[in-house]
C-alpha cells in the first residue's frame, strides 16, 4: 500500500533541494516565517495599526485589498490570536509577486504541479504544528485549566458558532477546494494510524481563490492540480471536510500566494451567540472601534444596536470605555442581553473578574431619553434599506437620528462612527447639518456583499438649540 | 441597568421640563464584580450629575457612606474611588422602574433593561 507519513517524519524527509529550507527545525529553534491576515476590506490599515501596536512589526498592505502581511518569529506566535481585527490567519509558505503564467492551460496547470515539490514547506509546516499546539491549549474551557486566564485571549475558538451563522460571502470568487475524487474523500476513516511517534495519517484540503481576467485556468483546476501533487509529494490524505492541513493557493493577476491556514473557521462572529437578521462580524466592529480612538470613560452609545454586536465588543476590546446599547425593538434589546450574559458567563468560567462596562435600554432613537450633552461617542451600523426594512424611510429617518444624536454628543470633543449603505441618503442629510456635524474621514468597506461607508464625523463646538421638535 | 447608565437617562415624556433625574423602584437588585480601573473612575466623576447619583444610591439601599458633595482631591482617593465604581458599574436594578418625577409616568425595568419607549400620545 502506500507509505504514510505523520507530520514529524514528513519533515525530516523534506529533500534538501528546497530553496529557504532552514533545515534547523527541532521544535525549539525560533525561526522567522511571515503570517497573512485577511482583515474587513477598508480596514487594513486599521489593522497594520493593531498588529504594530501588539506585535510590534510593520505589516504590509497587499494590493489585493483585504490582506495584510507581517514577520513573526515563533516564540511569538501566541500573538497572532490577540488581533481583532484579523478574520483568518495563515502562513506564507512562498510568495511570487509577478507570476509569470505560462501561455496555454495544459502548461500552466503542468506548472503548478510541479511547484508543489519545490516549495519551501519546512518553516510553514512547523509553525502550523505549533499553532496546533496553541489553539489545544485555548481549547480547554472545561474548568480543568485553572491556570491564570489572560483576559484578552478570549473569543477565539468555535463554541460560539450557532446553528444560524451565515458565512459572508468573499469579495471575488468563491474559493474552490479540492481534496481528490469524491471515493477519495471518505471521512470516516480511522484517525489512527500507528507509526511508532502516535502520529496519524494527515488529511488535507487546497483552497484556491483566484481573480484577475488574464487566467488561461479556474480556480477548481489549480486547485485540482494543485492539490493532485501536494497529495503525491507528501501523500497525505485528501478530505474536504475533516483536514488537519488547509492549503492556500490565492491567485490575484500576477500575484501568487501560498500558505498554510492557521485559522479552522473565521473569528467573524467570536462574541455572538445570538445572532439577528444583519449581525456585523466582530472584526468590522473592532475596526470601526478602533477609528474613533476611544478614551478612558468615554460614554459610547449605540442607539440602533441590533444584537449588541459593536458594543459589545468594545466593552471587551477597549473596556476602558463604558457602553450603552440601545434599540427599539424587543428582540434586539433581548439578544443583544443573551449575548453579554454569554460573554460574561464564559469570563466567570474562566476565572476572571465577569463584569463588562455595558448596559441595554430599550428606545425610540429619534427621541432618545438621555441628557443632552451627556455622550462622548455614537457608534453605529445604521438600517440599510436593502436588509432592514424599518418604519419611515431612511431619507426620512436619517436627518432625524443625526439630529438626535448631535443633541446628545458632547460638543466640540463628541464624535460619530456611522456605517451606512446608504452613502447618498446619508451625505445628503449630513450635508444640511453642518452646523452640528463635520466629516471627518471615510472608510470604504463591504458588508455582506453591499459596498458600504464607514464615516468618521465631529461634533462642531455648537451647542445644541432646539430648532424643530423632533417628531 | 447600572446606576452610570441612570445617572444619563431622563423622562422624554411630552411637555415635562423636570423629567431628571428618573426615581427608582427596585424589585431586584444585583451586584456583580466588575474589575476596578481608578482612571475610569476619576475622569467619570466630572461628567456625572453628583446629586442625582447619590439619590440613586440611596434609593437602593447602597449608599453606604458615599458623601452628598464630592470629597476634595478625590482622584488620589483611592478608597472613595472605589466606592463611586461599585454604585456606578457593579450595583445594578434587574427588576422594578424608573418614574418620571414630574409626569409620574412608569418605565418598566426587566432583565435590567428599562423599557424607556413611549406611547404616540405621550411622544
Amino acid at each position: 500500500g502506500p507509505l504514510i507519513f505523520g507530520a514529524a517524519q514528513m519533515i525530516e524527509l523534506l529533500p534538501s533541494s528546497s530553496p529557504s529550507t532552514e533545515i534547523g527545525t527541532t521544535s525549539g529553534d525560533i525561526i522567522t516565517v511571515t503570517i497573512g491576515a485577511t482583515v474587513p476590506t477598508g480596514f487594513e490599515h486599521t489593522a497594520a495599526e493593531e498588529i504594530k501596536e501588539k506585535i510590534g512589526v510593520d505589516a504590509r498592505i497587499s494590493k489585493d485589498r483585504g490582506r495584510v502581511f507581517f514577520p513573526i518569529t515563533t516564540d511569538k506566535l501566541f500573538q497572532v490570536h490577540l488581533l481583532r481585527s484579523v478574520d483568518n490567519l495563515f502562513v506564507v509558505v512562498e510568495e511570487y509577486h509577478h507570476y509569470q503564467f505560462k501561455e496555454s492551460k495544459e502548461e500552466t496547470l503542468m506548472e503548478l504541479q510541479q511547484l508543489a515539490s519545490t516549495l519551501p514547506w519546512t518553516n510553514a509546516l512547523e509553525v502550523w504544528k505549533q499553532n496546533g499546539t496553541l489553539k489545544k491549549k485555548k481549547g480547554h474551557r472545561r474548568g480543568g485549566n485553572t491556570a491564570k486566564s489572560k483576559p484578552n485571549c478570549e473569543g477565539v475558538g468555535g463554541s460560539m458558532a450557532s446553528t444560524e451563522q451565515q458565512e459572508l460571502p468573499q469579495e471575488n470568487s468563491a474559493p474552490e477546494g479540492w481534496a481528490g475524487d469524491t471515493q477519495a474523500m471518505e471521512t470516516s476513516t480511522q484517525d489512527s494510524d500507528e507509526t511508532g511517534h502516535g502520529s496519524k495519517l494527515i488529511k488535507f484540503r487546497v483552497t484556491c481563490n483566484r481573480a484577475g481576467d488574464k487566467h488561461s485556468f479556474s480556480s477548481n483546476e489549480a486547485a485540482r492540480d494543485f492539490g493532485g501533487a501536494v497529495q503525491e509529494f507528501f501523500q497525505w490524505k485528501a478530505d474536504m471536510t475533516k483536514f488537519d492541513i488547509e492549503v492556500l493557493l490565492n491567485i490575484h493577476n500576477e500575484e501568487v500566494v501560498i500558505g498554510i491556514a492557521l485559522t479552522e473557521e473565521s473569528l467573524h462572529r467570536r462574541n455572538i451567540s445570538h445572532f439577528g437578521p444583519t449581525t456585523l462580524r466582530s472584526t468590522l466592529c473592532y475596526g470601526m472601534l478602533r477609528l474613533c480612538k476611544p478614551q478612558a470613560s468615554d460614554i459610547i452609545l449605540d442607539p440602533m444596536c441590533g444584537t449588541g454586536a459593536i458594543p459589545l465588543e468594545g466593552a471587551i476590546e477597549f473596556n476602558h470605555s463604558f457602553y450603552v446599547a440601545g434599540d427599539n425593538n424587543d428582540m434586539a434589546v433581548n439578544r443583544t442581553v443573551n449575548n453579554i450574559c454569554h460573554i460574561q458567563k464564559r469570563r466567570a468560567d474562566k476565572g476572571s473578574m465577569s463584569g463588562l462596562p455595558i448596559d441595554t435600554v430599550q428606545w425610540d432613537l429619534c427621541s432618545l431619553p438621555i441628557r443632552t450633552s451627556s455622550v462622548d461617542i455614537i457608534i453605529t451600523d445604521m438600517p440599510f434599506g436593502k436588509r432592514m426594512g424599518s418604519r419611515k424611510k431612511n431619507w426620512d429617518l436619517y436627518p432625524s437620528c443625526l439630529r438626535e444624536m448631535a443633541r446628545v454628543c458632547r460638543p466640540g470633543s463628541g464624535k460619530a462612527v456611522l456605517l451606512t449603505q446608504d452613502k447618498k441618503c446619508f451625505s445628503k442629510a449630513i450635508s444640511r447639518m453642518g452646523g452640528l456635524w463635520r466629516k471627518q474621514h471615510t472608510v470604504w468597506v463591504n458588508v455582506g456583499g453591499l459596498h458600504a461607508g464607514v464615516y468618521l464625523l465631529k461634533r462642531t463646538g455648537s451647542y445644541w438649540r432646539c430648532f424643530n421638535k423632533c417628531k | 441597568m447600572k446606576l452610570l447608565t441612570h445617572n444619563m437617562l431622563t423622562s422624554h415624556v411630552k411637555g415635562v421640563t423636570k423629567g431628571y433625574p428618573l426615581l427608582i423602584k427596585a424589585t431586584e437588585v444585583k451586584v456583580n464584580e466588575v474589575e476596578f480601573n481608578p482612571q475610569f473612575v476619576s475622569r467619570m466623576i466630572p461628567k456625572l450629575e453628583w446629586s442625582a447619583l447619590v439619590q440613586a444610591a440611596e434609593e437602593l439601599g447602597h449608599r453606604q457612606d458615599l458623601p452628598g458633595e464630592l470629597v476634595a482631591d478625590y482622584e488620589t482617593n483611592e478608597e472613595f474611588l472605589k466606592k463611586v465604581h461599585r454604585i456606578l458599574l457593579e450595583v445594578e436594578v434587574l427588576e422594578g422602574c424608573l418614574q418620571c418625577p414630574e409626569s409620574g409616568r412608569e418605565f418598566p425595568i426587566s432583565r435590567g433593561i428599562p423599557n424607556m419607549l413611549l406611547n404616540e400620545d405621550e411622544a
